[in-house]
């Protein structure tokens, strides 16, 4: 008997060939999308799982508090001096680990690396079971110790045997790393590697000892600042959770922290270390996984009702077997089943198909976001297997329900009841499709040109001009900061260069707090500062609406440590916020820096306003403008930023390369262009346009797949009176728009639940944003109506085409 | 009113060629009524179709009103059509989703005439065929004989200079068909041009005129003289 179902259902697959070719595609790449969110948001939720104490590793991140008035919501650390505390007052804690990194200038005899660097306590190996290829857990033990990842060890000693090699670490004074252990690159899939917007693998890792002697780090911690990326790790015992944990650790923070750190930071939270990974996207507050798992789950929803609603159609034209099927006596039940076993066949199909499809998709994923998703198949199956059976019931129950109760005599009477042609459940299957496609469409065009607003503020700096020199307060470099700038002035395709603290881009909060009025703390602000040289405003193009630029004829321009009276240039929020009512009320006055307790006992000093900028989001652009004072101050010349005009810019480049090596001989030049370092930061929001892109495209492929079968299913049902009407007379543009009617309504009121539903989701979404688009509604109707039109132009061929026939064809065909 | 010179239709399927009319010449008046006659798959549908220009013709030419349109768009057919054809079929065709006005308002809804005239028009000849209290109710609930009534209306109220009908009485009792067959008598006497395929001689008895058609040729024609 069910050998005989799957006969039938054979056949039938063979006899509507187009049908079931487009039943099967839609619904493979529903599944196929569907699968790999799922896989995507595995792999991400099971970072770090290899470790052996993965279940109870914990990390502490910080809560800002919401008067910290800061771009994001969390940090992903903590403040170095809670670890030590927390491990001495909540005693059932088995061990903690902090980690502070940072990129050092390593020397091996006559050759130097920029090596990003982990320092953590020696407890890191304790918890986390690295594979050592050589040394052991102890590799810490010794202050100076290091282990280095294999492909380092490689990179470094590339004639092998690292083990006991000294490498040499230039800061303030020299000091001599000796390599006690080398262990296996980190999988791909470990929060220490795969962190999104800063790349920061760990490749070398050495004891916070050796950084206590080379940069004055104490071992007890600070409460001074915290860098993102800087973890401390908590192994609990296994009887003790997150919960307690993130107990404990708020219980050491009220107790030690002051108040102006709780003004700043409110709490602390624990983080298993298998969520580490999404610490980004905690902290911009989107909850990726669930907004990954929803879009996949969508899609599949669209294939869904896409394949309930061929199917229905399908199932019209075989009312008349049906109707002959009871007469000749088959029972309900048995007819039902034969309309399941046909359904559950073509998804299993569309299975078979989607999992093709990630075969070929997921290497090229992988190879272009450095990834290691893998089709898993021996634990994939089992839930798979069971959803795409229930996927085939569920969608196949309503047209076998709808066929089955087709009354022997209707069906057989020459045309089918109208009920069943345009029955309110697919109407609204199809309104439903619309919802989802407009909605992601709409999504779709909102971050589109969000991200297109923020391309262009970034145009306000010439960053495809601009190429940086990283670097510059390294080693004695300082001291030839002068001979550097004139030799390179001096090319005939630079135009200008300046140092400074920061670069445009990166988000670096440097603050001192200042009021109007001397001494006045109940009045004091905080004001961002950025030490620039002289040409740091003709090198960025910004703009002074008054007073003048800074200048070396003016000795007050120029900051030492004494100084009581500097001059400072300012952007009108910092204007603003110091309470100057207007541009002539500023110039020239002073405002005054008011110390914190920890600066106490400087002396009081005076900052004249020489110039007022322009406001510019200078400090990456989700953030919103900040109150920007800059100074010129020798000391902080961290990056030399150069101005190139001209088309000779690789050779320029080699011109300064070469002047580099010629002054500096001893460190290796860092070149970052300012394109690549606005790129990176734009990184996380292009990623997410990408993956939407993604999703809509799916999604609207299979809504019109769909709607094309649905449209040629219509219009097939209604051929006879097609034919009639034709006879009568109608011409080709009355037909098709009484085709274009029948599918308008269903997509109209879809509309009416689709806009709203945008509007608030592309509402939430541009809220990150500092510097957001004013409204998305012309997007969003723009997406409604794209859909709309996209969704007549597939109705219309298909109605020219029918309704261009001879009308003889469409007689007959009953 | 129409002449048909050497016309051919083949159709041509995956593996055969049949041929369904074969040199047919034919010439009828304004004012006749003609019957079409001969056994089953003979052509006589065919025939028609073409005549109604739901079809076209594979070789051959067909002058209507003077004109040649073996070879014109279904476009220009269109407009010929509904200015001067009215159709009965077999099956009534007559569309489900509307009511017995509605059906019979299709013709002149699609030959622009204004809602007043229509409705008059409707009604009147909904009376003429003796339906009209029928008028509000959907086709499904009418009988056969009924559905052909309507189907008649419909055929008639844009005043058409000529009927074609496809076995109009295949599909009713004996009673039934009498009925349609004076009616169409009588439309005739008015003035229509009538041809009509059927199976009925009795039927065939009421025009002037049958042609018998054989394997896609004309083999016999004959006159009834007038009554
Ligand atoms: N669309 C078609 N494709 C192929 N052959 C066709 C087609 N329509 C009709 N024929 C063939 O043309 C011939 C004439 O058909 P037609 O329908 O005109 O016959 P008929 O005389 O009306 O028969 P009946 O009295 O049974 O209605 C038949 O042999 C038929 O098989
Ligand atoms: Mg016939």
């Amino acid at each position: 008997m069910f050998k005989n179902y799957l006969l039938i259902a054979l056949r039938n697959l063979k006899r509507n060939r187009i049908y079931s070719l487009i039943n099967i595609c839609g619904l493979a790449i529903g599944l196929a999308v569907f699968i790999f969110a799922a896989i995507l948001t595995q792999y991400e939720k099971s970072h770090d799982i290899f470790f052996e104490n993965a279940a109870r590793i914990y990390t502490l991140g910080s809560v800002l508090s919401p008067q910290a008035n800061y771009s994001v919501k969390e940090f992903d650390g903590v403040y170095t001096a809670i670890a030590p505390l927390l491990e001495a007052e909540a005693t059932d804690i088995e061990a903690t680990a902090r980690i502070v990194q940072d990129e050092y200038l390593l020397t091996l005899g006559e050759r130097g690396f920029y090596q990003k660097i982990k320092f953590a306590d020696k407890a890191l190996l304790k918890i986390f079971d690295f594979e050592y290829l050589a040394g052991d857990t102890s590799a810490l033990d010794d202050p100076l110790g290091i282990a280095l990842t294999e492909t380092i060890a490689k990179k470094y000693f590339p004639a092998g045997n690292a083990m006991g090699k000294v490498i040499s670490l230039n800061f303030h004074s020299k000091i001599d790393l000796r390599v006690t252990a080398v262990i296996r690159d980190i999988p791909r899939n470990s929060h220490f590697i795969s962190s999104l917007i800063k790349d920061n693998p760990l490749e070398v890792i050495a004891s916070l000892n050796a950084l206590k002697q080379m940069d004055e780090f104490k071992l007890e911690g600070n409460w001074d600042n915290i860098t993102t990326g800087d973890l401390t790790y908590v192994l609990l015992p296994s009887h003790l959770d997150g919960q307690w944990l993130e107990q404990q650790a708020n219980d050491v923070f009220q107790r030690h922290a002051s108040d102006d750190v709780k003004k700043f930071i409110s709490g602390v939270k624990s983080r298993r270390l298998q969520d580490m990974n999404l610490v980004l996207w905690d902290a911009v507050g989107l909850p990726i996984i669930t907004v990954v798992m929803g879009l996949g789950l969508m899609v599949l929803i669209i294939a869904g009702l896409n394949y309930t609603n061929l199917a229905t159609a399908q199932a019209m034209d075989r009312a008349k077997e049906v109707g002959l099927r009871k007469t000749l006596g088959a029972k309900i039940g048995q007819l039902l089943i034969q309309f399941l076993v046909e359904s559950v066949m073509i998804t299993f199909i569309a299975l078979l198909v989607a999992l093709a499809m990630l075969e070929i998709i997921i290497p090229v994923f992988n190879d272009r976001f450095g990834k290691i998703l893998s089709l898993d198949y021996f634990s994939l199956l089992p839930p798979l297997v069971i959803i795409t059976f229930l996927i085939g019931l569920i969608a196949g129950a309503y047209p076998a329900y709808v066929i089955t109760r087709v009354k022997p005599v209707d069906a057989l009477k020459e045309s089918l009841s109208k009920g069943l042609k345009r029955s309110l459940v697919r109407s609204a299957m199809i309104g439903a499709q619309f919802v989802f496609s407009v909605f992601l469409l709409a999504m779709v065009a909102v971050v589109t040109i969000q991200n297109e607003k923020i391309m262009k503020s970034s145009e306000i700096f010439p960053k495809s001009q601009i190429v940086t020199l990283q670097k510059t307060w390294v080693g004695d470099i300082p001291t030839r900061h002068d001979t550097l700038k004139r030799e390179i002035t001096a090319l005939s395709g630079v135009e200008n260069m300046t140092f400074s603290s920061q670069v445009p881009f990166i988000q670096q909060n440097w603050t001192f707090d200042a009021s109007k009025n001397s001494g006045d703390i109940a009045g004091k602000v905080n004001l961002n500062r950025i030490m620039v040289e002289y040409d740091f405003l003709k090198t960025y193009d910004i703009p002074l609406i008054a007073g003048r630029d800074f200048s070396q004829e003016f000795a007050n321009d120029m900051e030492k440590k004494e100084s009581t009276v500097l001059n400072v240039i300012i952007n009108e929020t910092a204007l603003k916020k110091l309470g100057f009512k207007s541009l002539h009320d500023a110039l020239n006055k002073s405002f005054y820096q008011i110390f914190r307790d920890n600066e106490d006992g400087k002396k009081s000093r005076a900052y004249v306003i020489v110039g007022v900028m322009k406001d510019q989001n200078f400090l990456g652009l989700h953030n919103s403008i900040k109150p920007i004072v800059l100074r010129v101050h020798s000391q902080y010349y961290e990056t030399a930023s150069i101005r190139i005009k001209g088309k000779e810019f690789s050779a320029t480049m080699r011109e300064i390369e070469r002047i580099w090596k010629k002054i500096n001989p001893d460190y290796p030049i860092q070149v970052e262009y300012l394109d690549d370092i606005f790129n990176h930061m734009f990184k996380i929001y292009k990623s997410i346009n990408i993956a939407l892109a993604g999703f809509t495209v799916m999604a609207l492929t299979l809504a019109f797949i769909g709607l094309f079968g649905l449209a040629a299913f219509m219009a097939a049902g209604r051929t006879k009176e097609i034919g009639i009407r034709k006879v009568m007379g109608a011409k080709t543009h009355q037909i098709v728009t009484l085709l274009i009617w029948q599918f308008s309504l269903p997509v109209l009121l879809a509309l009416q639940v689709a806009l709203p539903l945008s509007y608030f989701a592309s509402d939430a979404y541009l809220n990150f944003f500092a510097d957001r688009i004013e409204s998305p509604i012309v997007m969003i109707t723009g997406s409604g109506l794209v859909a709309v039109i996209l969704s007549w132009l597939i109705v219309l061929t298909h109605a020219i085409r029918v309704s261009s026939r001879k009308p003889i064809h469409a007689l007959r065909y009953e | 009113m129409l002449k048909l010179n050497n016309l051919c239709k083949v159709y041509q399927t995956e593996e055969v060629e049949t041929t369904a009319l074969d040199n047919i010449n034919i010439d009828i008046e304004k004012g006749e009524f003609v019957a079409i006659m001969g056994p089953s798959g003979c052509g006589k549908s065919t025939l028609l179709n073409i005549i109604g220009m739901l079809d076209s013709p594979t070789s051959g030419e067909y002058h209507f009103l003077g004109d040649e349109i073996a070879h014109a768009n279904e476009k220009q057919l269109a407009n010929i059509r509904k200015k001067n054809i009215g159709f009965i079929f077999q099956s009534f065709n007559l569309i489900e989703e509307l009511t017995v006005f509605e059906n019979v308002e299709l013709a002149l809804l699609y030959n622009d005439v204004p809602s007043k005239e229509r409705k008059e028009r409707v009604t009147r000849v909904l009376d003429k065929v003796g339906i009209a209290h029928r008028a509000k109710h959907m086709p499904s609930q009418l009988s056969g004989g009924q559905q052909q009534r309507v189907a008649v209306a419909r055929a008639l109220v844009a005043e058409p200079a000529m009927i074609l009908a496809d076995e109009p009485t295949g599909n009713l009792d004996r009673a039934q068909g009498e009925e349609v067959m004076d009616m169409l008598k009588k439309l005739n006497e008015e003035g229509s041009t009538i041809i009509m395929v059927t199976h009925s001689p009795s039927h065939a008895d009421y025009a002037r005129r049958t042609i018998n058609l054989f394997d896609g040729q004309v083999v016999t024609e004959m006159y009834r003289a007038a009554e």
